[in-house]
Formats: C-alpha cells, structure tokens, sequence
C-alpha cells in the first residue's frame, strides 16, 4: 500500500521511522500475563461494585439535596386530526427549491412538528438522495434569524395596514407610468409564473428579472447562439464513458448535484457484475470536490481553460478531419485525451463550470463533434432552475438616477450580500419610492427594504417546481407557520386585488394546466395522488432546436486569447456547505467539515503549496488580497500553481447570530465582462499582513499515522485480480482467531458496507446524521480544541506530489466491532456488545472516564464537554454556542433519540432508533423483516447510494454479499476488532504512469 | 472494645467531626408531588364592589356561620375551600367561583333554588336563598376567584424529623467533644448511632427513588374516574387509549373522544354536571385540556405501547395495576429499570406465532425441535441489551 498523508507537514517533514518498532509477540505475551495475574479477577467485589457504590453515594449525596420533581402536563388534541399519531411519524411528499438547488423530498412530521428531511425516491430527478444544504434546511425553519411579522421601517405592523400602504404606492406608481421591478431567483414554479403574470396585469409596469447568484447567464448565451434556444441542457453523467470538466464542481455544486452524483456513482459502482468505470479527468485551479474524485486531474490556472478548450478542440477537429481554427499552443498536452474523446464519442461528456460565454461555446463545438447531444446531453428536457441574464441585472444597477424604477420588490434574494456592485444596488433602491422585501429570514437587503412581507420557510408553503419541463414536483407544508408570515405569492396576489389562499390557487392552476395531462379521470384523485407522491411526470413534446454552430462563430471564439499572466488569479468558489450564503446561518451548514480543506466555520484564501512556499506562507497567517480585504490563508495541495481560491457565501453582515462575523464576503472581487459575472479574477496581488488566525481544521485531529486505511487499485489492476490492493484482507482472515469468549448473534447481526467507489464526499450524510440523532453543534472555539461530535466524519486522505495529489476518501463513524476495544475498559459497563451486534452506549450510565474514547482505534467517540442543547437539568452545564438551546431550535430535535447531558460519550448507534422501528413494525405486521428495510439516516440520505446497511446473520442480504466481495475489508483489520462495517476498496480508472 | 473505638475516632476526632458534619448537613426532603389542577385564573372588572363588612358576612354566609336556611349544610361543607388530599367528588370553592365569574346573579338563583340535574336538585334541595344572600355569594366568590387558588405547600413532617434527628446528633457530638454536659459516653454513642443509621437509611431510601413516583396521585383538571369508566361501565382500555396497539405513547384520549358518549351522557352520580362539562366547555372555546403526567420515564428511556401491547400480547393491568378501581389514577408500579428487567428476564416470547421470528433465530427452533427449551424468553431475543430501551 502506498504511503498516504494527512498534512503538508507530514509530507515536508517527515520523521525517518514514524512508528517505534515492537515485537508483536512479545507484546502479547506481556499482555496476557499481566491479564491472567490479575487479582482483581478472584476478588469478591469487582471494580466495577465498588465504582458503583461510590459512584453512587457521592451522586446521592448531591442530588438528593432538594429533589422535586416537576409536575409535567399531557395535552391531548381536542379533535384528534385522523392521519395523526401522536408518538408516530408522518411523512410528506414536499420539494426543496432554493434558487439554486431542486430536490425533491418527504418531510418527516413527528407530533406536528418537521424534524427531519428524506429523500423521496419517487422522483425522477434526484432519485432519493439529498443533499448537506437539504438535510439542513429542517433546522432553518426553526431560526430565530426569521422575520416574525410584517414591518415597516422597521417597525412591526399588521398585514393590513402594510397591504394598504403598498397597494396605494403601487397605484401611485402605476399612475405615473413608472416601472415596478419584481427580482427573483430563477423561477421554476409555473403557478408562481402565472401568479406573477397576474400581478403585472393589475400593474402594467411590472417588470420581472431573474437574478440567479450563481449565475449561468455565460453557458445561456452560448446554448442561444449554437442552438437558439436560451437553456442549460440536461447531463447523463451515467452514459458518459469519459467525463472531461474544466473547473465544473458538478458533485458538488454545479447545477444539479444531487442528480450527478448519483449519475456519476453509477458509472462508477462495480458491484453488480459491472466491470466498467467511467473516465474522469478534471481541469481546473483549486481542489473542488469533483476534481478529488477524479481519475486524472490537471491543475490548471482558469485563463487557461479557453486556450486548452481551444487546444482539444483542434485536436478532436484534425483527428476526426473537420476544420480547425488558429490559437494558439496550450500547455497541457491533449493529444492522448483527444483520442480517447474520438475513441468514446457519442459516449463521452464534456463540460465546464465556467461563465464565460465563449468557453461555453467551445464546449458546446466539442460536445456536438463528438456526438454527444441526445447521447450524454439533453436539450429536449432542459434544467430550467438557470434562466437568469446577468445583462438584466447589470442593466437596472448600472440605470442612471433619473431612469430608477418606481419599485423593486425582492422575492427570495440578497442582491445586497452577494451582487458585486451592492454600493450601486443600494443607492438605487434608496433613490425608489417603494421597496419591498419577501424574504423569510433576515437578511442585508431586506435590512436595507422600507417594506418586509415575510414570506413562509419552504416547510410551510404550498408550491410546486418544474425542473424539467414535464417532472412537476408540489411543496406541500409540514407545519402551520410559526410566526406571523405570509407566503409570498400570496401577498402578490393580495395586492393585486385576488384574496385567494394560495393552496386554491395552485390547486386551480392544476386543474386548469396539468390534470388534462394526467391519465387520472377525477382531478380529486389527480391532486391528491400529486400531493401523495409529491411528484408528477408528463410527456412533453420535444422542444424544437437546431445546431447553429459555424465556422465563423467559431473563427470569432477562437480569436480572442488571454495573455500568459504572472499575477495570481483568485477563484471564487462555492463550498458544499454554505454554498452562496443563503443558509449561512445554519450551524449545522457552518460545522459542517469542507470535504476537500477539512475547514469549519470560515473561508480562507487556499494557496497552492509552492506558493506558499515562496511567499513564506503557512496554514493560518494573514493576507490582504489586492488591498481590498484580509483572509487567512491555507495552504491547499492540488491548487495550481499561481492560483488562489476564496469561498463565496460568507461574511454576511445581516443574517442572525450564526452567520454573522463568519469569515470574509468575496462577492465584491465577481467580475462583470460584457454583463455576465465571472468568478475569476485576474492580476490580484497578495501580501503578508500581521498575524495569524485560527481555522477550525477537523482533519488534522484525526491524522491515522499513514496505515493501509483506504485501499485501492487501478481498474486494470482490478480486472486481472478483484482483490488487488487489497491482499492484505486474505492474510488477516488467515489468522482469525480469538482468546476472547465470542459473542453470539442469535438473531440479526447488523452490519453496514460502504463503496469507496461510489462515495464522493458530499457530506450529505454528516448532516443528515446529526438532524436524526440530535448530534450538538459546538462552534468554532470548540472545532479547534478539537471537540466536534459529527458521529461520522469524512476523511481525507493525499497520496503523491503535493502539487497534484490524488486524494482518498473515506466516511467513518463507529465501526461496532465485535472485539470492541473500548468495552473493556470501560469501569461502568456504558458501552457494551448488544446481541445483534452493535456496540451499544448507554448515556445515563456513562460517567465520562473517556477510557473507551482512548482505547478507540477509529476515534470515533465524542465526548460532550458541555451540555449543548440543555439536555441537563443542571443549568449550569448547558454552552449555549449556536442558539441550539433556544426553544424555538430545540423543536428539530428526534424525541426518539435521547439529547446527551454534559460528561458523557456518545457515537453512532447504526440508528438503532430505526432499527427497533423497523423490527417493531415487522413485529406488528406479523410479517419477516425485509432486507434493504431499515435505512440508516446516512444511507437514505447518500445520493451517490454508497451506503449499505442489513442483517450480516442473513446470507443472502446486500450486506452480506459485499461482505463477500472481493473488495471488501475493515478498517485496521490487522487489530483484530473485527468490525461490523466493511469498506469496498477504491478503484480508480487510470494507470499509475499516468499520474502527472 | 467499644472503649477502644470511640478512643480510635477521638484521635482522629478531626476527621470524625467532619464526616459527621457532612453526613448531618446532607438535607433530605420527601418528595412531595404538589399539583395544581390546571385552572386559569383571569382578573376581570368586578360590576358590584362590596365594602368589608358586607365581605365578611358574605364569607360567614359561605361557611355557614349564618344558617343560609334551617338546619342546611354550610356551603363550604362540600365546596371546599382548602386543599384536601382525598376526592371531593364536589366542585370546589375555587372551581365554582370560576364558573360564576361575570355571571348575572339570576344565575346563582336558579343554580341553587331551582338546580338542574339529579344530583345537584339532591344536594340542593331544601336551600332557598334570597337575592341579597346571592348577590353577597357572588360576591365572596368572586373574591375567591380573584385571590385565585393559594397554592398547596406539602406538609414536610419527614424533613422536620430529619432536621430534628440531625441536630440531636450534631448536639451529641459536640457534647462528647467540648462542652461534657451528659457524663456517660454511652449515651452520646447511642444518640451519635442512632441518628447517623437513621439519616443514612433517610438518604439511602431517598436516593434509590429519586425520580421514580410510585403511588403518584396527582389532581387532574377533570375528576376523571377510571373506576367508574373502566370498572363500572366496562369500557374497554384501548377504547380511549386507542393508540397503545400502534405507537409508542398510549395516547390520551382527545376531548372529542370523551363526546362520543358524553353529548349524551350529561351528568355523573356524583360528580353531577359540573365536571363533564368541563370536557364540553373546552371543546367549545377550543382550549386543550391540560392533564398531569402520571407515569414519567426519564428522557433516556424509550417505551414503546404498541410494543408491549400489541406484539408482547401483555394487559394493561399488569403493568398499571387494578386500574378499574382507581378513582384516582395512581402509579401502580414504581416503572424502575429493575421492575423492567424483572420480566424481561422471565416473560415468554409469542415465539412460535409471530412469522418475524420464523426467519431468525435458528438456534432457537432447533433447541424447540429437538426439545431443549420450551420457550424463549425475552432476554433470549436480546430484551436485557441495554439499547432496547436506552439510545
């Protein structure tokens, strides 16, 4: 196995023999005569009695002291509504549309209350998976950050009066003949559409603009001039058997992550008898995490892109005997990859994550080349979630001071935090007579709005969302709202003189529009199997477009080239956590690790590690970028040399008390060319400033000393043997045996198996894991004392040249093994084997020794130094970090899972929650547990479907059989603990020499 | 040898006095579940102001110091106006002031002069009261009502026993120490020992039922009796509590359940009309009602009903006790982990019955086959893991 690394300085300074040589028998020879010496074994009371009686004296002594105890109320319903419960969850068909992200979901409604977000596997889009941001957007709902009733000018006021107020100035304006701009994110509800159509009918000088914050206005204008039709397509990362993308995040953040991942992990999965795997190679800057789980990854500065775009192009073009176009010699050699394009074409992908028009154009060229349009590539069924032209917005920001609109009303938008000019944007709705904002949560631009409508969280609303045309999704809601909103939509209608209820209106917009399309015969049916189901498919016609790409298009795109710069250029990326800052304050999203830096709570400006060597730069020390702001810097393996790379979404200034002082806002570097937003900026300077500043890195905590933790081989290597990379399982099999008395699994032996080849990182799982099992959230302070308590944690491992490592992934969480180290030592018997073979923890027995937490090879036992979300009855305890012991938080909490005091350990427990559900229900039915029944909160939660999780006892189960596989082996098996988690090795499709 | 004892502890009489000082400053109190029943109380304007004199006839009306008419009980004789530890299956002072808060006084009249009602038209009967008799009961209840109930302090005799037996023993020490007041030694040894067995046998029985509450008896806002719906009328259980077949609370039964019968069943032997119409009131101006806890589990305890009802086929009694004879709902067991380890230990699984287990646990069937064991219990199945219930 090869030598992998943790950190930079692992690999710059590393210590000739790292790990003291023992000799293993005598070791265990020692051991054992120290164990069978021991006396305590004959005594007649245990150590564990005596902890008990004084353990137990002591805590009588200070609890008796003035005990009553508290007189608790049960309140039923008055009218018990029929489909509820109470102790029983429901769930509910919804959809999840940000503006920037689709997922369709189910809500999990426990005795009224949202607590949890699923993935509804009835969809055609996402398929199940979700989503960190979906996962998270439970707790939003409960933030205290919201807008709890209409105001003002800041003052708190009744929606009739602030409906008076607008109506009148929207007369007013309307009379005057001046113009209402209605901003919005990309639309993809029609019934929204419709609602807006009706409102610019009452008035005339509406105009409505669809500001997306990550903007594809370049890749539109491109899809206009080739195929004259101004839409994204839709991608089949499945069918693509080489997959080529120039800085396109699109496991991460590109589009429809959820979608590809799980197109993408398809092509990657080798479980079934498959015995192909897809080909990524990735260009780009800075290790996003698409490039981590690339094949080949070419490290490029992004004013390279075009030029090696161009490059491939001409190569492809000559190879297949089509013109080429003069540009000029690029850097990276594509001549192998040209070929390999040729040779899988009509079955190869290429794309790029750039906003500039004219590298969209290229792609779209070499895409059409190749074949790969209805093969890999879709334009009959659109994305329609990217409609926004940057050149609207620039247009209405950059209007001179006697053409400013009458109006703007800002739906779903922050134009304030994350538009470039915010000077200009708010001077110009300053100089209107009428601003309103419908946002739900507070927010800068809504701070900066005469009028705030609050409109609902997604989890109260009624809506729907076509993403594509003909795959409808409905939103229903949840929960009754909690504060005194509104939802938007309604409030258009309101003032446009329609009183109607939303729910009606939608409904009717249904009947009218899509029930004709249903094969259902009674639109009552119809609706209610839509709202059941959440989602609804219908054939469209296919929409009309026709190739429109020619040679002096193309002549045109090839004549513009950027010079070769030494000046660094800064990358403004999206992380999958905060993505553009709408959710910044969710501390879930905010302590959610980067997959690729390991970083929680901040952004940072990451530096290639040449660079940093040259600029005598380290992990933590200060810049000033171009003069304009000071960010901490980290040093980033795999960023190109000459490159830097800073998180957009951060530093809101007006967004409640997670988010706020959260690192930097880099939205102010967006460029603006010809009216489209790039995310690239060129010439910026950087500079050494004072001091340095603590980034809250999980994986440094976590370091596994460089052990043949994840295993892998190369597809060739595969294909000759299934167990290459992983001999070293056989050997450790061979000596399986034991001194210790085993354990007996009568009935079930639960056990979990997980693809390193399918998983990429999302990070989805972490975040569904702490929504299902009240995991607390510790803050920043807490990140760097290295007290986090995810249950599962990604890490990340580096093999090769620090310039261009290859990085490893892998999700760990308790592997319940059957030899548990930490059992044994621990004095109070808290953590013990179950038998059906998860190593089980019982909090109020736990007295907080932390010996099993030191005795954890895997460290995946957290200890609560606090008490977080005031689970004690000792008031004293509770580190109130992040506003999770508000009431209003505490209402995502799982009443099934218990909410962990101060001084105890905890861990994963599998979801032994919904394993006794499961079971109970099977009981209850009189019916055999099915395999596949019982998903854990990650498993459902994976889009890229890596999780497995059954009965190992059960031979024919899915779990079983991949614990058959070849593939398959346990972390640092070589210990004996024979875990109950397998992991499947990492195969990857290329060939050592290939790496650069 | 006792001699050599007390010697021993005299010279290490420093570290005597503190253990001692320690033990005897540890305070015990019983625990006592005070409960108010739930009824708000609102302020409002009062449209007739009497002065105190008028007050305190109103009040001697109440308690019957002024014969309201020959030879009838006081008011106060079944309204009470203390608290009182065992039913009173009449409304109380409190509850009836509530009731006639902001109410014409023709009401009062009619309530007592002509009542409605079977069991009111008895209690009643032979009470004639004038206008002016009325108007000044309005007005001592309306008095009530704005005092609002005091709240029931538990009378500690316990705690005043422990304090007590406490200082005897601190005495004694002292006086074996410094001061020499009682010239034989034996007679502080045995006060000294005796009060320490009796305090540690105090802390030690304090400490083994904190939290639990057996025998918890609170007041609920509606004098419910389960011996008169399950025991006299011979509701089924799971009638009201519907939910115990399926989820993991039983379920308290919602307002609009009771009305299945109670839109006809107005009036009870002996509650009257009072109480039920309670349930008819807070359906009308939709306020829940608020019932008290009985049976708690602390947070890290997950109990499924549907579990023990439904696939462990176990009554309800066996666990909440002669339920059908409680008038007050009471807490039969004291719901410790090991009463419920107890029968996890013993109880047999529905084993052969259930198709769940005919997939599993091999072992099992091949012992039953080849006659081995005759049952399977349920710590067999993995009842005794301690994430059966904790997680």
């Amino acid at each position: 196995m090869k030598k992998l690394w943790t950190s930079l300085d692992e690999t710059t300074n590393r210590p000739a023999n790292p790990v003291s040589r023992m000799n293993p028998k005598k070791a265990t020879e020692s051991a054992l005569e120290n164990f069978f010496d021991d006396s305590l074994m004959q005594a007649d009371t245990s150590r564990r009695d005596f902890l008990k009686i004084f353990g137990f004296s002591i805590a009588s002594a200070a609890v008796v002291a003035s005990c009553e105890q508290p007189v608790r109320k049960a309140i039923p319903y008055l009218i018990r509504p029929e489909e509820i419960t109470p102790g029983k969850a429901n769930f509910y068909a919804s959809t999840f549309y940000d503006g920037i992200d689709y997922c369709s979901i189910l809500i999990k409604v426990r005795d009224g209350r949202p607590i949890k977000i699923e993935g509804n596997d009835l969809s055609p889009v996402t398929f199940g998976g979700t989503s960190a941001r979906v996962q998270a957007s439970v707790l939003d709902l409960y933030d205290d950050a919201r807008y709890k009733s209409p105001s003002v000018k800041g003052q708190e006021t009744e929606w009739e009066n602030i409906d008076n107020q607008i109506i009148e100035k929207l007369n007013t304006l309307t009379e005057q003949g001046k113009e209402i701009i209605l901003i919005t994110p990309t639309l993809i509800s029609p019934s929204t559409r419709e609602a807006i159509k009706d409102f610019s009918k009452v008035f005339p000088g509406v105009r409505h603009i669809q500001y997306d914050t990550v903007s594809a206005s370049g890749m539109l204008d491109a899809n206009e001039k080739t195929f004259g039709t101004r839409v994204i397509p839709s991608y089949h990362f499945d069918k693509a058997e080489v997959i080529v993308s120039f800085s396109a995040d699109f496991l991460g953040t590109w589009l429809s992550p959820v979608e590809f991942t799980r197109q993408y992990s398809q092509s990657r999965s080798l479980t079934n008898g498959q015995k192909k795997l897809s080909r990524h190679i990735q260009f780009e800057s800075g290790l996003s995490l698409t490039g981590s789980n690339a094949d080949l990854r070419i490290p490029i500065k992004s004013s390279e892109e075009k030029i090696i775009l161009a490059n491939l192009y001409n190569t492809v073009a000559s190879g297949m005997r089509r013109t080429t176009y003069p540009c000029p010699e690029s850097t990276v050699e594509v001549g192998e990859l040209a070929k390999e394009l040729i040779r899988y074409h009509g079955r190869s992908l290429i794309v790029s994550g750039s906003n500039d028009p004219e590298i969209q154009l290229i792609v779209n060229a070499l895409n059409v080349m190749l074949d790969n349009y209805s093969n890999t590539i879709d334009l009959d069924l659109p994305l329609l979630h990217r409609q926004g032209n940057d050149r609207e917005m620039a247009a209405l920001v950059n209007s001179p001071a006697d053409q400013a609109p009458g109006a703007i009303i800002l739906y779903d938008v922050n134009p304030i935090y994350d538009y470039p000019q915010s000077k200009a944007l708010k001077k110009l709705l300053k100089q209107c007579e009428l601003t309103v904002s419908l946002s739900s949560h507070k927010n800068e631009t809504a701070e900066v709005s005469d009028f705030i409508c609050p409109d609902h969280h997604y989890l109260e609303s009624w809506n729907d969302a076509e993403i594509k045309p003909g795959t409808l999704s409905l939103t229903q809601p949840g929960i009754r709202p909690l504060f005194n909103s509104r939802q938007a939509q309604e409030s258009l209608l309101k003032w446009s003189g329609n009183n109607i209820s939303y729910y009606d209106y939608l409904k009717n917009y249904w009947e009218k529009h899509f029930f004709s399309k249903s094969k259902i015969i009674n639109f009552t049916t119809f609706w209610n199997t839509s709202v059941h189901d959440g989602v609804f498919e219908y054939k469209t016609s296919p929409a009309k477009f026709s190739v429109k790409i020619t040679g002096e298009l193309l002549g045109k795109v090839f004549r513009r080239f950027q010079e070769k710069e030494e000046d660094f250029e800064l990358n403004l990326y999206k992380k999958v956590s905060i993505g553009n800052g709408k959710h910044a304050n969710n501390p879930w999203l905010q302590e959610l690790p980067d997959p690729v830096t390991r970083a929680t709570w901040d952004n940072y400006l990451c530096i290639s590690p040449a660079d940093a060597i040259n600029l005598n730069l380290k992990t933590g020390d200060r810049v000033i970028i171009s003069e304009r702001m000071i960010l901490p810097v980290l040093v980033q393996p795999g960023q190109a040399k000459g490159t830097l790379s800073a998180a957009l979404g951060y530093g809101r200034t007006q967004a409640g008390r997670v988010a706020e002082g959260v690192g930097q806002n880099v939205a102010e570097f967006i460029q603006t060319e010809n009216g489209t937003r790039l995310y690239v900026v060129p010439k910026v300077k950087i500079s050494k400033a004072e001091g340095t500043y603590p980034l809250a890195l999980t994986q440094t905590h976590h370091s596994m000393e460089g052990r043949a933790i994840v295993r892998g081989a190369s597809l060739n290597e595969y294909l000759k043997n299934s167990s290459a990379g992983n001999e070293m399982h056989g050997e450790t099999e061979k000596h399986n045996t034991t001194l210790y008395k085993q354990h007996s699994y009568p009935g079930h032996h639960w056990g979990m198996v997980i693809d390193l080849n399918k998983c990429v990182g999302c990070s989805a799982c972490l975040v569904a894991c702490s929504a299902e099992n009240n995991v607390p959230v510790v803050g920043k302070k807490e990140v760097l004392r290295a007290h986090e308590m995810h249950w599962i944690r990604i890490d990340r491992y580096y093999e090769g040249n620090p310039e261009n490592p290859i990085t490893y992934r892998q999700p760990v969480m308790c592997q319940h093994c059957d030899n548990a180290p930490c059992e044994n030592v621990c004095p109070v018997a808290a953590t013990n084997h179950s038998d059906e073979g998860i190593n089980q923890m019982a909090y109020n027995r736990c007295i907080g020794t932390r010996y099993c937490n030191n005795n954890c090879p895997y460290k995946v036992r957290r200890f609560n130094w606090f008490d977080y979300t005031t689970a004690d009855a000792f008031k004293n305890n509770t580190v109130d970090t992040t506003g999770m012991t508000l009431d209003l938080s505490r209402m995502v909490l799982n009443p099934d899972v218990t909410v962990r005091a101060k001084g105890v350990i905890e861990k994963c427990s599998l979801c032994v929650q919904r394993i006794q559900e499961r079971k109970l229900n099977a009981k209850l039915e009189n019916r055999v547990l099915e395999d596949g029944e019982i998903k854990t909160a990650c498993q459902q939660a994976c889009p890229a479907e890596a999780i497995v999780f059954g009965d190992t006892n059960d031979p024919e189960s899915r779990v079983s059989k991949l614990f058959e596989d070849p593939r398959n082996y346990h972390l640092l098996e070589e210990l004996h603990t024979l875990p109950s988690v397998g992991y499947l090795t990492k195969i990857y499709n290329r060939d050592d020499e290939d790496i650069m | 040898m006792i001699e050599e004892t007390v010697n021993a502890l005299l010279r290490k009489k420093y570290v005597f006095i503190i253990i001692l000082a320690v033990v005897f400053t540890i305070p015990s109190f019983a625990s006592d579940n005070a409960t108010e029943n739930g009824i708000v109380v609102h302020a409002r304007d009062t449209f007739y102001q009497p002065d105190h004199f008028e007050l305190k006839k109103a009040e001697r009306l109440f308690y019957g110091l002024i014969p309201i008419s020959e030879g009838a009980k006081a008011c106060a004789d079944c309204h009470y106006t203390t608290y009182t530890d065992t039913l009173n299956w009449n409304p109380s002072a409190y509850d009836i002031a509530g009731t006639f808060a902001g109410r014409p006084i023709e009401d009062m009249l009619r309530v007592i002069n002509n009542p409605s009602g079977n069991k009111m038209t008895e209690d009643h009967s032979g009470y004639e009261i004038t206008e002016e008799q009325a108007i000044l009961l309005q007005a001592y209840l309306e008095k009530l009502h704005q005092e609002g109930k005091p709240p029931h302090k538990p009378k500690r005799t316990n705690l005043i026993v422990f304090i007590l037996i406490n200082i005897i023993g601190i005495a004694a020490t002292i006086d074996l120490f410094f001061t020499r007041k009682i010239p034989f030694r034996i007679i502080h040894l045995i006060l000294i020992l005796g009060a320490s067995v009796y305090i540690m046998r105090v802390v030690i029985i304090e400490a083994i039922t904190v939290g639990r509450q057996e025998n918890y008896a609170p007041q609920q806002p509606i004098k419910f009796s389960h011996k008169v719906h399950a025991g006299n009328n011979q509701i089924d259980c799971e009638y009201c509590h519907n939910l115990a077949e399926r989820s993991k609370s039983a379920g308290i039964p919602p307002a609009g359940l009771c009305l299945n019968c109670h839109t006809l069943v107005r009036e009870g032997t002996r509650s009257g009309k009072f109480e039920i119409a309670k349930i008819h009131k807070a359906v009308e101006s939709m306020t829940p009602i608020e019932w008290v806890k009985v049976h708690n589990l602390p947070d890290y305890v997950f109990f499924s009903h549907a579990q023990h009802v439904n696939a462990g086929k176990l009554e309800c009694a066996e666990c909440h006790g002669p339920v059908d004879e409680m008038d007050v709902i009471y807490q039969y067991t004291d719901l410790s982990m090991g009463w419920c380890l107890d029968c996890h230990r013993t109880r047999k699984v529905d084993f052969e019955n259930n198709v769940y287990y005919s997939d599993l646990f091999e072992k099992y069937h091949n012992q039953m086959k080849e006659g081995v064991i005759d049952s399977v219990l349920v710590m067999d199945i993995g009842g005794t893991n301690c994430m059966k219930c904790h997680y």
